[in-house]
């Protein structure tokens, strides 16, 4: 099986049996995390995006493992490396689908609110930076627009015949669309490409009439959530987007 | 040193609570003076400890200058004491002994105080000097940053109460603060005193509870090319380095009119500032915001130390570091509220540019908060006046740093000073004006019965007197020097020559004079119109109208057009229910002509009444016009020129008058005085009307006592119900009229006696609104009259009886009949449009002054009963 390694990720390996994608997780990983992360994929297979369907739960080698379907194809982060040229539609296509997930309903999903209220918790931060991000969360609008999470192009498959599909639910909630649209700016602001993340911005703002400062406002939120499993390197980066203040 | 329970837990917080609320409940019995004692001690201990609290605070929070910290504390203390310490807060405030309103205020209760890290001991010290005034308890909420130096604040004013009688545990404070807690206390607290970032407002509002809450500033300080340079520039630096710029209403930016730039700007670099050049704008930019947040490390620092963070070299002593820049979008970084001494400058061509600039900047982030102009204040008036329209702020501040004056009472003694700034409905508060006492109180009023001032108003000249009419009119030449008289009459009446002895008299005293004698039965705007067209050519300085109800009410009209030709009678027939508080303000009458009436029958009134009826006869709509306005300024009445009336038309006028005198007596507004004159005329009719009526048969001789009896009666009549109005009887006549064409006089006669039974019972359906009318007492007052008028009876009731049969006697003995089938109504016709009526005539002007209320139903069995001649009980 090791010779079909398609991922690997912390904490958990992709390997493909044929049509089926099978990710085991390690040893360690929490059985309610893994069949949550099950039972999220099953949700979003009906919302009208692309999704690769869950097949089965189960064990191998006493180690939690989901099989869903496999979706042939390169990842659109592939494509944007291969074809430098067409960066401009890829991140268009990039920002359509993620508006398309966001436009989805799926009220049986945790509350992202609830999620990042945690996350603020268990940061490693002190009582006042809480305090402040906490109230700032508390301020934000609630919405039930389907997010991601982890929205960024190594989770789009795209295939053959240009079909993309959307993997890795594992983060889904639903919330406001911003906080993920925060989220996936952070992510390529931690890929090193700025110019990227603030063209993704730009786009993005541009295509669903938010106001980038609407968005910014998530910033701080998103940051101290990444900082909780971060990577130690990237904290200082991180703590520097998380100490601002609300105006008073 | 007191020992306090931390409160670091919900369950904490909920013993803290229940402790205030019964300190609270406790405190809510004190008087006005045992509170004030408490106010006065809090107020010197807060004020005696402004430097520890200050030092206090900038350590904890390593933000401000202690010295500036110092006068927030000490403003907090002396300021809001000297405002607030003749305030009655306790109990009866404010009594109206008159009017019968007494104000009583009381506490609130519990108030949740959120404080921020700005000004943590200020705003604590103003807080519970506040919720002290007004007899509340206080539970804080600090900034985890700044929760030691609040408490402590809170605990030296808790402490000096509660030695000067204030119950223990008045005011409390979570010593932990957590959002869980913040949002706890917002949600057990009564109303929420909220000061803080808008995340923090936001959560007070969401709460569910009533909150006071203050948002973020961007206040724009605007120099106009008039300004005294030396003061703006001096009073910016002033209140931009207060505290380090943490004061809220702190100016964010300076927008130079043009000329004037290059001054300002020398001026600033004089004064300490320092102007940032191009590349280290950039670095200043990054340093103060970050993805559109402010820096949270840069707020409250001085100049120096931003400088130094920005890695920008500036002299230690540098007051302001100022960018020029731009643009005024919320992407420009120096556009924003920075909370420290960092400032933007801008140009602008003109004042119109500035307040775009303005304008913007305030949508940008300081909506409702507060905005600032340096301007001569002697010579530009109109730019201030445009300045006041055009900004969304709460408080414009001419010439004065806008740090102290939007806290108030500093630069402007009549501003309440605060230092809780409300931001109105844009900032998303409740409250628009600075926050004090008076928002922490429920003031009840108290509202006692009072009785609604009537009056009684003529015409300033009633002459009266068979044969007065030439010696009243010479007055028109002795007194008045009028010189072009309008005579407006009917045909019948002009061609019998009853003008005569009018025209005769003004040919002798030489005034000019023209008749219009085309006026109709029922008077029509056209023929209105066309009197007042003859009217305008010829000028009139007065005129007379002479006849009965149509004549005198055509003139009226007529009188109307001639004084404001654009006059819209749809808004002068507006329904009321009280005359004095109408919505349509009626023209002023009298300008161009002086009006006198002169009645030629016994029963309208017209000449001393306010009204005129007109009728459009190209829709049919019929304009009651009621206004004192329209009242003549001259009635007289002389017999002579009633000599001749025709037994119809005085029996008609003549019961006519008698409806008058009935519904005034028992108006919900009537009077002594119109009761008086009501109770006379309606003896005097009863008495005189017969013999008035005989004596106008074919061949029967003159009965002058009879008439003029008559005609002193009917304008009595008239003066009362000019007063006391209408009722019922005459909202249904009216539509009865108007139906089956039957005379008004006639049609009231018709009706009176089922409006009386009617109006008599005393367990009505509903009665008048009116607070004079305070039960249903119409029978007593009928009863009454009925004594008056010599009729006898064992009860109340029985003499009512005995009125309404004396009346089917007069009735009877005019030759009127009983019924309105009688008089050739069609059944079907009339059953038909019935419900027509029923609903026009609810609608009428006169119902509002029936002492009993009708209902529909009401009004079409009395119509129903008058059509039959039967008595069904309504």
């Amino acid at each position: 099986m090791a010779d079909n390694i398609i991922a690997v990720r912390t904490g958990k390996t992709v390997y493909r049996e044929g049509d089926y994608a099978v990710k085991v997780f390690d040893e360690d990983y929490a059985k309610p995390d893994v069949l949550n992360e099950a039972l999220n994929q099953a949700r979003v297979e009906n919302i009208g995006i692309n999704v690769p369907k869950v097949i089965e739960v189960k064990t191998v080698d006493g180690k939690w493992a989901i099989v869903s379907e496999f979706i042939e194809g390169k990842t659109l982060a592939q494509l944007m490396q291969e074809n430098p040229d067409k960066l401009d539609t890829y991140l268009e296509m990039f920002v359509d689908l993620q508006m398309q997930v966001h436009a989805a309903k799926c009220p049986m999903l945790g509350k992202l609110k609830d999620k990042m209220n945690r996350k603020i918790s268990e940061a490693d931060l002190d009582a006042t930076t809480r305090y402040e991000l906490h109230t700032r969360l508390e301020s934000m609008p609630k919405h039930t627009k389907v997010c991601h999470g982890d929205f960024n192009p190594s989770n789009i498959i795209v295939k053959a015949d240009g079909t993309p599909y959307i993997l890795d639910w594992s983060h889904v909630t639903q919330g406001n669309a911003s906080a993920d649209v925060a989220r996936t700016y952070l992510l390529f602001t931690l890929t090193g490409d700025e110019a990227l993340a603030a063209k993704y911005l730009d786009l993005f703002s541009k295509k669903s009439d938010t106001a980038k400062q609407y968005i910014q406002k998530w910033l701080p939120i998103v940051a101290a959530s990444q900082s909780v499993k971060g990577k130690a390197e990237e904290r200082e980066f991180l703590l520097s987007w998380v100490n601002v203040v609300d105006y008073e | 040193m007191n020992n306090y329970e931390i409160v670091d837990s919900t369950k904490k917080l909920e013993a803290a609570f229940a402790k205030v609320r019964k300190a609270q409940k406790a405190f809510a019995e004190y008087t006005q003076e045992q509170v004030d004692k408490i106010f006065l001690a809090a107020a010197s201990a807060a004020n005696k400890q402004r430097i520890p609290l200050a030092k206090m605070a900038v350590e904890e929070t390593g933000m401000g200058v202690i010295e500036d910290k110092v006068i927030k504390n000490n403003y907090a203390s002396e300021h809001i004491y000297n405002a607030y310490k003749e305030t009655k807060t306790c109990g009866i405030i404010e009594r109206d002994e008159s009017a019968g309103i007494t104000k009583v205020a009381e506490p609130i209760g519990v108030i949740a105080a959120v404080i921020p890290t700005t000004n943590p001991t200020s705003t604590a010290i103003f807080k519970t000097l506040i919720a002290l005034k007004t007899r509340n308890g206080i539970i804080i909420s600090p900034h985890p940053r700044a929760k030691k130096s609040t408490i402590e604040a809170a605990k030296i004013v808790l402490e000096a109460a509660v030695k000067a009688g204030a119950p223990e545990g008045i005011i409390n404070w979570i010593d932990v603060p957590s959002l869980e807690l913040t949002n706890m206390v917002m949600k057990e607290a009564d109303i929420i005193l909220a000061t803080g970032g808008p995340g923090m407002v936001k959560a007070a509002y969401s709460s569910g509870k009533p909150a006071l809450g203050v948002g973020a500033g961007n206040t724009p300080a605007i120099i106009d090319e008039s300004a005294d340079v030396l003061k703006a520039v001096s009073s910016i630096i002033h209140s931009k380095t207060f505290d380090n710029g943490m004061i809220c209403a702190s100016e964010q930016s300076v927008i130079v009119v043009g000329k004037l730039y290059d001054k300002v700007k020398k001026e600033f670099e004089a004064r300490g500032c320092y102007f940032l050049k191009e590349k280290e704008l950039d670095k200043v930019r990054k340093t103060i915001i970050i993805n559109g947040s402010l820096n949270a490390k840069i707020v409250g620092q001085s100049a120096y130390t931003i400088a130094k963070l920005a890695k920008v070299d500036v002299p230690e002593s540098t007051k302001i570091l100022i960018g020029e820049v731009e643009s005024v979008d919320i992407s420009e970084e120096f556009a924003h509220e920075k909370l420290s001494p960092v400032l933007a400058m801008y140009k602008a061509k003109n004042f119109a540019e500035a307040l775009d600039k303005a304008d913007r900047l305030i949508a940008d982030g300081g909506y409702g908060h507060t905005a600032s102009l340096y301007i001569n204040e002697v010579t530009e008036r109109e730019k201030i006046h445009e300045y006041a329209e055009r900004m969304k702020t709460c408080r414009m501040l001419i010439n004065t740093p806008s740090s102290h004056g939007g806290i108030g009472d500093l630069y402007n003694f009549s501003l309440a000073p605060s230092l809780t700034l409300g931001c109105g409905s844009w900032g998303g508060n409740s409250v628009s004006e600075n926050v004090g006492v008076k928002h922490l109180l429920n003031i009840k009023t108290l509202a006692e019965r009072r009785e609604n001032m009537l009056w009684f108003r003529a015409p300033e000249k009633v002459y009266i007197k068979k044969g007065c009419l030439p010696v009243a009119l010479a007055e028109l030449k002795q007194v008045m020097g009028k010189k072009r008289a309008f005579i407006v009459t009917d045909s019948f009446l002009f061609k019998n020559g009853y003008t005569k002895c009018i025209t005769d008299k003004l040919d002798e005293m030489g005034i000019t004079h023209t008749t219009f004698s085309d006026v109709e039965s029922d008077p029509t705007l056209a023929s209105a119109k066309a009197g007042a067209k003859v009217m305008e050519s010829f000028e009139p300085d007065c005129i007379i109208a002479v006849g009965g109800g149509s004549a005198m009410d055509a003139a009226k009209i007529m009188w109307v057009l001639y004084e404001h030709p654009d006059a819209d009678f749809m808004d002068m027939a507006m329904r009321f229910i009280d005359i004095r508080k109408r919505v349509y303000t009626f023209p002023k009458m009298g300008e161009k002509a002086y009006f006198i009436a002169v009645p030629t029958s016994a029963g309208t009134g017209s000449e001393v009444t306010p009204f005129a009826v007109i009728t459009d006869e190209q829709t049919g709509t019929k304009y009651p016009l009621a206004d004192y306005e329209l009242m003549p300024n001259m009635a007289i009445v002389d017999c002579d020129l009633m000599m001749t009336g025709p037994q119809s038309l005085t029996s008609a006028s003549g019961i006519d008058a008698v409806t008058h005198d009935l519904e005034a007596l028992v108006s919900v507004m009537a009077t002594d005085y119109t009761d008086g004159l009501a109770m006379r005329s309606l003896k005097m009719i009863f008495d005189y009307l017969p013999r008035a009526y005989d004596s106008a048969a074919k061949g029967a001789s003159y009965d002058y006592e009879a008439r003029e009896k008559m005609a002193n009666a009917a304008t009595m009549a008239g003066m009362a119900f000019a007063n006391a109005f209408l009722g019922v009887c005459h909202s249904m006549a009216h539509k009865l009229g108007a139906f089956h064409h039957l005379p008004h006089g006639v049609a009231n006669a018709l009706l009176i006696n089922e409006v009386i039974r009617f109006n008599m019972v005393e367990a009505p359906a509903k009665m008048g609104t009116f607070s004079q009318y305070d039960h249903p007492k119409t029978l007593a007052k009928y009863a009454e009259v009925a004594e008056y008028l010599g009729i006898k009876g064992k009860n109340a009731e029985d003499k009512v009886e005995g009125l309404i049969k004396k009346i089917d006697e007069l009735k009877a003995r005019i030759g009127i009949k009983s019924c309105i089938k009688d008089y050739g109504v069609d059944e079907k016709d009339f059953l038909d449009r019935l419900d027509d009526m029923v609903e026009q005539a609810f609608d009428d002007q006169c119902t509002g002054a029936n002492p009993r209320y009708p209902l529909m139903k009401e009004i079409k069995q009395m119509y129903l009963n008058a059509y039959y001649g039967t008595h069904e009980k309504v």
